[in-house]
């Protein structure tokens, strides 16, 4: 018999929703061993967030236990009440939340923060309070920062929030830990410590942790075991490496085929054909929050986010910008559209100098450079038809309107692949891959030669993120439109880009032939990028090439 | 949750009688009163027994009796009669004064919030400005403005009503566009460089009607004692409309021999304003918890 410490048993749990009851959890039973990483993986609505908070006993308040038990050590958490729990959570079963900037409190120390979860558990004095905090900073690697105690949660990085919010899970030395994407909203590089800090955690202390996640190749580094949830099913459970290499279900089969490989593009990629590029940005300088002021009161020069960017799109060429957040890829992105008026520099537009305001621009010059946005639950008017979103650029750059607009409209959708039968209907009715398309429609309707491409795909499921891109490589194939990617997805960029340029810090470090940023970054910046990528990519790419083979030819098979 | 499929399209009727049952109980009385109230005013002038002007109709100033329930006045006319006449004219005006209010006051407040700015400054300036003015003052002046030869005419209670309500929805729909504006739909509308007004008209407004409904219902709740008011100081509807503020200020001093003058009209113009009130606290309930999207 297996050391289990935590057992789930027929899990099943129901949502009550204005439209009736939806099954969230479907019968699932599995087991969390002692010392072992449990990842738990699946699209979002596949039910492995509420899977994991009912974990800690936790339920939203129209979610319903309809059967089914968690055994904690011989105790059913799913059905105890309220100081039970209060007992059990964050003592011997703790939480890492997803966003640690709105989790930990900003009114708080976060010495305060810990001291109160010791407090409340342990019942230690202060003496014993501050001598733990010392041993928790060590331990998650914030031993260095003078005064950390006293520091409130926005004074920390993003980074060292989540370590602090680690600290606190692991401040009563609990059996289990849940994480519920620990490092979804944090740099790749950071999230590359985060998950050494993890591993070395496991090591020192024997915790057992359920780590839920849509990532795939960071689970690959770190969990033992992996479970993986379609539409409220746990279709599969085994060992990590044998989920990945050898999955049995056709769901986890799709899945990891769909994981963006880190790889070159299949095709030989052309380089952008010598000659006047398309667009041509020098000593681009943006700044936000610039004043002119009133009579010289008020005159404000701003924080200045690139202080001078140069950069070309070739005619057919697809320029990716990589980087971390904060670093300015989508302000250079705003400021080619016309949203940011650069505070100096010049853009050329085919030839010609491209004014920086949107307003000075001719309707031709706004036509032809469009933007995808990277939210489409945004950027699609919810009071809108489909039919509508896609006739208004129609409207104010061909002047076509009415009866006459509808074959294009239709054309335009079956362009992106959608059921004509969406266009009477609002984008809350389309799921979210749908809505990108949607996007993408509308902003080719427009038949623009550039288009801007802002981290198109980060807020989709990984498997739609593939479709999306595949549509994308597509309809540029199709209407020869050049395109400025942003992302923070090396291993989307890799397959995507004829260019690319590194972005630090505002400025453009490293800009080459996709193939040789990858393989031959000259850059420190870059090979320190490239290097956490390739780590949670699970496999590094040039001197082991063997499971990303083994794992490409699986999810092929 | 559970990706689903797309569902069909729940029909509207059960769609609405599920939010009917759902609904909070002010809601529901609210609806009733309401409903009450605007069958009155559409019945009123076809089931009341006597003409709302015709004199001598009984005895003067007699108390209730089974032919006249809210009694007489000097002049004989019968008060229920009279009341039920003015139903839907105290419905119509404050109606259409807060529908003009919120028309104009949600443009400005859209479009300040839309284009910020000094338009934006010089506009909530003079908006503020207006609303330091305390309300009945503000109307008074509306009124005295217009000259004696427009006093007593609907138009012009219908324009005090939107005077004073226009700046303060005007307030309300800045903030809402404050929010709205963030949102990228409206940025892809100024990418594609379309005009404010089309922006606001198409992008925003859509976007804020939730806020805007709920405002002019609460508004709306409001002006028949705005306009009973200005009635009842002589700015408003001149006699013989059966206007309740009027008639209230008609009546006063009949309030001693024939109070059901007064009570009759009084209670009308509370019913009403106690089931708008409660009907718009129970919608904005109903559209805060389930918020309009979509089809509308």
């Amino acid at each position: 018999m297996i050391d289990s410490v935590l057992s789930v048993r027929g899990l099943t749990l129901d949502y009550r929703t204005p439209g009736g009851t939806q099954r969230a959890v479907n019968d699932v039973s599995l087991e969390v061993r002692r010392g072992e990483v449990l990842g738990v993986v699946g699209e979002s609505g596949s039910g492995k967030s509420t899977l994991a908070y009912q974990m800690l006993g936790y339920r939203q308040p129209n979610a319903r236990l309809a059967g089914g038990s968690v055994m904690f050590h011989g105790t059913d958490i799913a059905s105890l009440d309220r100081t039970g729990l209060q007992e059990l959570r964050g003592n011997r079963i703790s939480f890492v939340p997803q966003n640690p900037t709105t989790a930990l409190n900003p009114a708080m120390t976060v010495g305060d923060q810990i001291a109160e979860v010791l407090r409340k558990h342990k019942r230690m004095g202060s003496a014993a309070i501050e001598t733990r905090f010392a041993g928790l900073m060590e331990q998650v690697g914030l031993g260095q920062i003078p005064g950390v105690a006293d520091r409130y949660p926005h004074r920390l990085s993003g980074g060292q929030q989540q370590r602090i919010a680690i600290a606190m899970a692991l401040a009563c030395d609990p059996e289990l830990v849940i994480l519920d994407e620990p490092t979804t909203g944090l740099d790749v590089t950071v999230q590359q410590q985060v998950i050494e800090l993890l591993k070395s955690l496991r090591a020192a202390r024997g915790v057992s942790m359920v780590y839920v996640t849509h990532d795939l190749p960071l689970l690959r580094q770190i969990a033992d075991r992996l479970a993986v949830m379609y539409r409220g099913e746990l279709v599969e459970v085994g060992d990590a490496e044998q989920v990945f290499t050898r999955p049995h279900h056709a769901y986890a089969k799709a899945l990891l085929a769909a994981v963006p490989q880190f790889q070159a593009a299949p095709e030989a990629t052309t380089t952008a054909a010598p000659g006047a590029p398309l667009l041509e940005a020098s000593d681009l300088s943006i700044a936000y929050g610039r004043r002119r002021g009133f009579l010289g009161i008020g005159r404000s020069e701003g924080a200045r986010v690139v202080p001078g960017v140069s950069l070309a799109i070739g005619r057919d060429e697809t320029l990716a910008l990589i980087g971390e957040s904060g670093s300015g890829k989508s302000t250079i992105a705003r400021a080619l559209c016309g949203l940011v008026p650069p505070a100096a520099g010049k853009i050329r537009y085919r030839g010609e100098a491209l004014a920086g305001r949107l307003e000075d621009r001719a309707a031709d010059e706004r036509r032809e450079i469009q933007y995808v946005f990277q939210n489409p639950d945004a950027s699609l008017n919810p009071r809108m038809r489909v039919a509508e979103i896609l006739a208004r650029p129609l409207d104010v750059f061909f002047g076509e309107k009415g009866r006459a607009v509808r074959p294009k409209v239709e054309q335009a959708l079956a362009d992106v692949h959608l059921n004509l039968a969406y266009l009477d209907r609002f984008p809350h009715e389309l799921s979210g891959g749908e809505r990108q398309r949607v996007a993408i429609a509308r902003a080719l309707i427009a038949e623009p030669s550039l288009l801007l491409c802002d981290e198109v795909l980060s807020a989709l499921d990984v498997s739609v993120q593939a479709r999306v891109l595949d549509l994308l490589r597509e309809l540029r194939a199709r209407t020869g439109v050049s395109m400025l990617f942003i992302s923070h997805d090396l291993g989307v960029v890799r397959s995507l880009a004829d260019r690319v340029g590194v972005l630090y810090r505002g400025e453009l470090v490293e800009v080459g032939p996709t193939e040789q940023i990858y393989t031959a970054p000259q850059h420190p910046y870059t090979q320190r990028l490239l290097a956490a990528a390739i780590g949670t990519h699970g496999a590094p790419v040039a001197p082991e090439p063997e499971p990303q083979a083994i794992l490409r030819r699986e999810a092929r098979g | 949750m559970v990706a689903q499929p797309l569902a069909e399209k729940p029909r509207r009727g059960a769609g609405l009688l599920a939010v009917w049952r759902s609904a909070p109980s002010s809601f529901r009385i609210g609806a009733i009163l309401l409903g009450i109230h605007i069958l009155l005013a559409v019945l009123g002038p076809f089931i009341a027994l006597y003409p709302q002007q015709q004199m001598m109709a009984g005895r003067p100033i007699q108390g209730p009796d089974l032919l006249h329930w809210f009694g007489t006045d000097q002049l004989g006319r019968d008060v229920f009669s009279r009341t039920l006449h003015g139903g839907w004219i105290v419905m119509v005006l404050s109606i259409s004064g807060t529908l003009l209010g919120v028309a104009v006051g949600s443009v400005i407040g859209l479009a300040c919030g839309y284009v910020r700015g000094w338009v934006d400054e010089v506009v909530m300036r003079i908006v503020e400005a207006i609303l330091s003015i305390p309300f009945l003052v503000l109307a008074l002046l509306a009124v005295s403005m217009a000259g004696p030869e427009l006093a007593g005419s609907p138009v012009l209670v219908v324009t005090a009503v939107a005077v004073i309500y226009a700046p303060r929805i005007a307030r309300m729909a800045r903030a809402a566009a404050l929010d709205i504006v963030t949102r990228d739909y409206v940025t892809v509308a100024r990418l594609r460089g379309e005009p404010t007004l089309s922006v606001v008209r198409r992008e925003m407004l859509p976007n804020a009607m939730g806020v805007l409904l709920v405002e002019f219902a609460v508004r709306a709740g409001y002006a028949p004692i705005l306009i009973g008011t200005l009635g009842f100081l002589g700015f408003g509807m001149r006699p013989p409309t059966p206007e309740w503020g009027l008639m209230i200020s008609e009546y006063r001093n009949l309030l001693t021999v024939q109070p059901w003058a007064v009570f009759g009209p009084g209670l009308m113009l509370s019913t009403l304003v106690i089931g708008l009130n409660f009907f718009t606290e129970g919608l904005s309930r109903v559209l805060g918890r389930s918020p309009m999207r979509g089809a509308a």
